[in-house]
This record gives C-alpha cells, sequence and structure tokens, in this order.
C-alpha cells in the first residue's frame, strides 16, 4: 500500500517536471537543479549576510539602532537586508521542495542514506540560524521569541534549564544573548559547510550551481519582492513592556505559535518524534537483497573507465601485481553500490557486471529477440 | 510499400512505461519494434548495438529518462555522449550510424515515443538499399 502510493507519487512528480520542461526547457528546469537551488539561496546568504555584518552591532542597545541605519543609510542597505531575508524564505521553500522531490522519486535512502541524514541535521541547521537571525534584530518580535523559547526550553526535562542558560546566556536577557544568537546565527552558518561536504559525500560530480539563466530567474525572484516590499523591522524591544503582536515568518517561526497554543513539552515532543520519523524513513521500505557490481579479476586490465563513471563513488582502483601488463584493479564498494549498472556502460572488456542483469545475458537476449519471427 | 524494417529499442526500465504496452517482448502497437528492458540507459554497452545489427536487426533505439532526471543520476548523460562518440567506449565505426537512434523521454511519454518510432521508420526506408555483394 505505501509502496504503491510512493511509486504513482513518483510517476506524477516526474510528469510534473515534464510539463514544467514546456516553460523553462530542460536546460532551465528548476526541478533538474532541485539540490542547486537550496545552494544558490545559500551562497546569496553568506554573500548578504557577510555585507550586514560589516555594520552590525550585537548589543541590547545599539542592535536594533544598526539595523536600521543599515535599512535606511546606507546605499542599497535595504536591498541586502530584503535580499537576506527574502533568500531564507527562498531557501527553505527550495530545500522543502527538494527532501520532497528525492522522497516522492524514491532518491533518498539505500546508498543515498547518508544524503538524507545529513539532509535532516541541515534542516534542523537552518531552522535554528532562522530563529536566531530573527532575535538579531532586536525588535518586539526578537523579543518575543526570547522569552517563548527560553520558557520552552526550560519545560525539558534535565536539559531544560542549561539549555535555556546557553540560549540566554546568563541568567536574564543581557547583551551577551545576543552576542550568544550572533554566535549561533553565524557558528552554524559555517558548520552548513561541514553538514554539506557530508551532504555530497558519495556522490560523484554533484550539481551545486544553477546554469546562469536560472540563476537570474532566482535572483530576480528574491530582488523583486526586497524592492517592492522592503523588509523593516516592527518597534523597538523595550524589556520593561510585553509585546503584543507582530508578524509571525511561517517558514522558520512556525514553533512559536504551537508554543502558545499547547504545553511546551508536547511541541518538543512533537519535534522529537517528527525528526525521529525522519529519520526512520529511509529505513520503512524493504527491498530484495542487495546484488551488488562484481569485477572480473581476469578481464579488468585496469582502464579506470568505470571508476570515473560511477555516480556514486562506489568504484576505486587498487594497484595489482599478479598481472604482468596490467598495473591496476577496479574494486566495488559494496555498500555503496546502487546497482545501476553504469560501470556496465562504461566497461568494454567484460570485466564488471551485476549479477542479476549480466551483460552476456542481454547480448543472448537480444539476439534471441531478433532471431524470432518479426 | 516494403515490408516493416525490424527496430530493436534497449530502454531503460524507468523511463516510458511500457508495462502494459509490450507483449512477448514486442510493442503491442507496432509488432516490428522488439523491446529489452535495462536497469538504466547507462548500462548500455556499445557492443549490444553492434551485437544487434549482427543478428540482423534494421535499426536500433536506446531510450534512456529525460535528460536532467536519471534515477541513477547519469545514466542517460553516458548513454547519450556515447552515442554522440565523446565518452569511451566508443561505438565501432562499422554499427551505421544512421540506423541508431536516442530517445531521452519521461515516463508519461508513451505518445512521443511512437511518434518518433514512426518517424524512424520512415528515416529507415528513405535509406538507399544496401548494395548486396554476389
Amino acid at each position: 500500500m505505501y509502496k504503491e502510493t510512493l511509486e504513482k507519487l513518483q510517476e506524477a512528480t516526474i510528469t510534473f517536471e515534464k510539463g514544467l520542461n514546456k516553460v523553462f526547457t530542460q536546460q532551465y528546469n528548476p526541478f533538474y537543479y532541485h539540490g542547486a537551488v537550496p545552494n544558490f539561496f545559500m551562497w546569496t546568504l553568506f554573500i548578504t549576510g557577510l555585507l550586514l555584518f560589516v555594520y552590525y552591532q550585537p548589543t541590547l542597545d545599539s542592535a536594533y539602532i544598526s539595523v536600521n541605519f543599515i535599512t535606511t543609510k546606507l546605499p542599497f542597505g535595504n536591498i541586502i537586508r530584503g535580499l537576506h531575508r527574502y533568500a531564507a524564505d527562498a531557501m527553505m521553500i527550495a530545500v522543502l521542495v527538494h527532501a520532497i522531490r528525492v522522497y516522492f522519486t524514491d532518491r533518498y535512502r539505500k546508498y543515498r542514506w547518508i544524503a538524507w541524514y545529513s539532509g535532516v541535521v541541515l534542516l534542523i541547521g537552518m531552522l535554528i540560524i532562522g530563529i536566531t537571525g530573527y532575535i538579531l534584530v532586536w525588535d518586539e518580535r526578537s523579543y518575543m521569541i526570547v522569552l517563548a523559547m527560553t520558557d520552552a526550553l526550560k519545560q525539558i526535562p534535565f536539559l531544560g534549564l542549561p539549555l535555556a542558560k546557553i540560549f540566554v546566556n546568563g541568567d536574564v536577557i543581557s547583551h551577551y544573548t545576543l552576542a550568544m544568537s550572533f554566535f549561533f546565527h553565524i557558528g552554524i552558518s559555517f558548520s552548513l559547510l561541514f553538514l554539506l561536504w557530508l551532504h555530497y559525500l558519495r556522490i560523484s560530480r554533484p550539481v551545486t550551481d544553477v546554469p546562469l539563466g536560472l540563476g537570474l530567474l532566482l535572483l530576480s525572484s528574491i530582488m523583486i519582492p526586497a524592492s517592492v516590499y522592503p523588509v523593516a523591522s516592527v518597534n523597538p524591544a523595550v524589556l520593561t513592556k510585553l509585546p503584543t503582536q507582530f508578524p509571525l515568518d511561517w517558514f522558520y517561526l512556525w514553533i512559536f505559535p504551537m508554543f502558545s497554543g499547547m504545553p511546551a513539552l508536547i511541541v518538543w515532543t512533537i519535534v522529537f518524534i517528527a525528526t525521529t520519523l525522519l529519520f526512520a524513513l529511509p529505513f520503512l521500505v524493504t527491498d530484495k537483497e542487495k546484488a551488488p557490481a562484481v569485477v572480473s579479476l581476469t578481464n579488468c586490465v585496469g582502464c579506470t573507465l568505470c571508476a570515473k563513471d560511477c555516480p556514486y563513488e562506489a568504484i576505486y582502483m587498487v594497484p595489482r601485481t599478479d598481472h604482468p601488463k596490467y598495473k591496476q584493479l577496479a574494486v566495488v564498494i559494496d555498500a555503496r553500490c546502487s546497482e545501476c549498472g553504469l560501470c556496465v556502460g562504461a566497461c568494454a572488456f567484460k570485466a564488471i557486471d551485476l549479477p542479476q542483469n549480466h551483460s552476456k545475458e542481454v547480448i543472448t537476449k537480444i539476439s534471441d529477440l531478433l532471431k524470432e519471427p518479426a | 510499400m516494403s515490408k516493416k524494417k525490424k527496430i530493436l529499442g534497449i530502454v531503460c526500465e524507468r523511463s516510458v512505461d511500457l508495462k502494459k504496452r509490450v507483449k512477448n517482448n514486442k510493442l503491442v502497437e507496432k509488432d516490428n519494434v522488439s523491446i529489452l528492458e535495462v536497469t538504466c540507459s547507462g548500462m548500455i554497452q556499445p557492443i549490444m548495438i553492434e551485437e544487434a545489427f549482427k543478428q540482423g536487426a534494421e535499426g536500433v533505439f536506446v531510450m534512456g529518462c529525460q535528460i536532467g532526471d536519471c534515477h541513477y543520476r547519469e545514466g542517460n548523460k553516458w548513454c547519450q555522449e556515447r552515442l554522440l562518440g565523446t565518452r569511451p567506449p566508443n561505438i565501432k565505426k562499422t554499427v551505421p550510424k544512421e540506423k541508431v537512434r536516442g530517445y531521452w523521454l519521461a515516463k508519461c511519454d508513451y505518445g512521443t515515443l511512437i511518434d518518433k518510432l514512426n518517424h524512424f521508420e520512415k528515416d529507415l526506408d528513405a535509406l538507399p538499399a544496401p548494395e548486396v555483394k554476389s
């Protein structure tokens, strides 16, 4: 049942993307760059973030003023700030589309589990970066985020108090609170790069860049809202006054309405269960037994073509001494093999084959098929 | 009108959905087209195409998924490059290139496939008859 639904979803996804080719053409179809699109927004965030970093001051007194200074006084300051905000939302959308697509098209498990796991951690990292980013502005919304988050963190048994203390960076809200948020915001951003390395691990030639045309389209998709609907802070935070109303960013701050609607412990349980489910997802479907590619010791000449063509870095070359002429031998790492057979197509020496779909069998099948009277 | 040309399609099992459209390894709609499914178009060796011509095929087409979308990431790209001759192993020069086609179609593209095959048949018919050596 679950498996059949997934198959239907896969077909629907592919049909939908095929339809989009009529608008974008195959070369610029964003769905064929679904991994590169979030990457594009991430680099936009890094660059705009770097520019904001120059003028931002993380203290209670000057954070709001410095953000306002960037927005109103600096040339193009409001555009940079707007790009930073809208790129963050766009990145969240792109990441969700990316995740849903790999899930629907069955490209998240088995030999790709490491990409899925690092992806879940990347998503959590993004949420923390987003929430701490909204604190940095230090307007009423930021104040409310700090208050609600501190209360919610305290509800976690055992870990709660220390976590809240780290989050506030002390017992009460002070300059150090903002410094901590600033540290989280930037520190975790850089750790994304390490996680991305894990994300790309075992993928040969990951597609990380969009073509120029698509890049311009994506840039305009955040540039236009940034100039038409400039981002502005709400009222400055006053520690003695509790804020009542403020607009929400549903992509990053969705957890706060939950906090006001139910006990924090239940919210944390829901978050915990959802994360566990995401981690368990690759193992919910069972498959036939694995039958990775096999290298023939007598036929392999060490030409490296299969190792170059393997899309999952499952083949590597080792030196060999048992042969007078050939100096290298291809070796398959079974756990990484996807049984796709690309190595078979790359081999001109019948030296690597899939046990369940041997190239010899394919060739006999070809002659059988053609011998039948047409 | 001459007899319909014998065509062999080596097809990725994830591209056009042929499950209900193939009987006895032949397209129901076109019984001169034999179909052989492989895991991915990237698995197709040039020897397989050579073998098909050796066994009397009059046209061979290779079909993989939409370029830009391969389940195994790069299979259709490699296959396309091999057909174009820019990626080793290369197809032997004895293989008549004008009788080989590569189609890159998604699951839902059955209609397009039939159109393309009709076109292919026309092209094959238009080719000059091979000289018979006596």
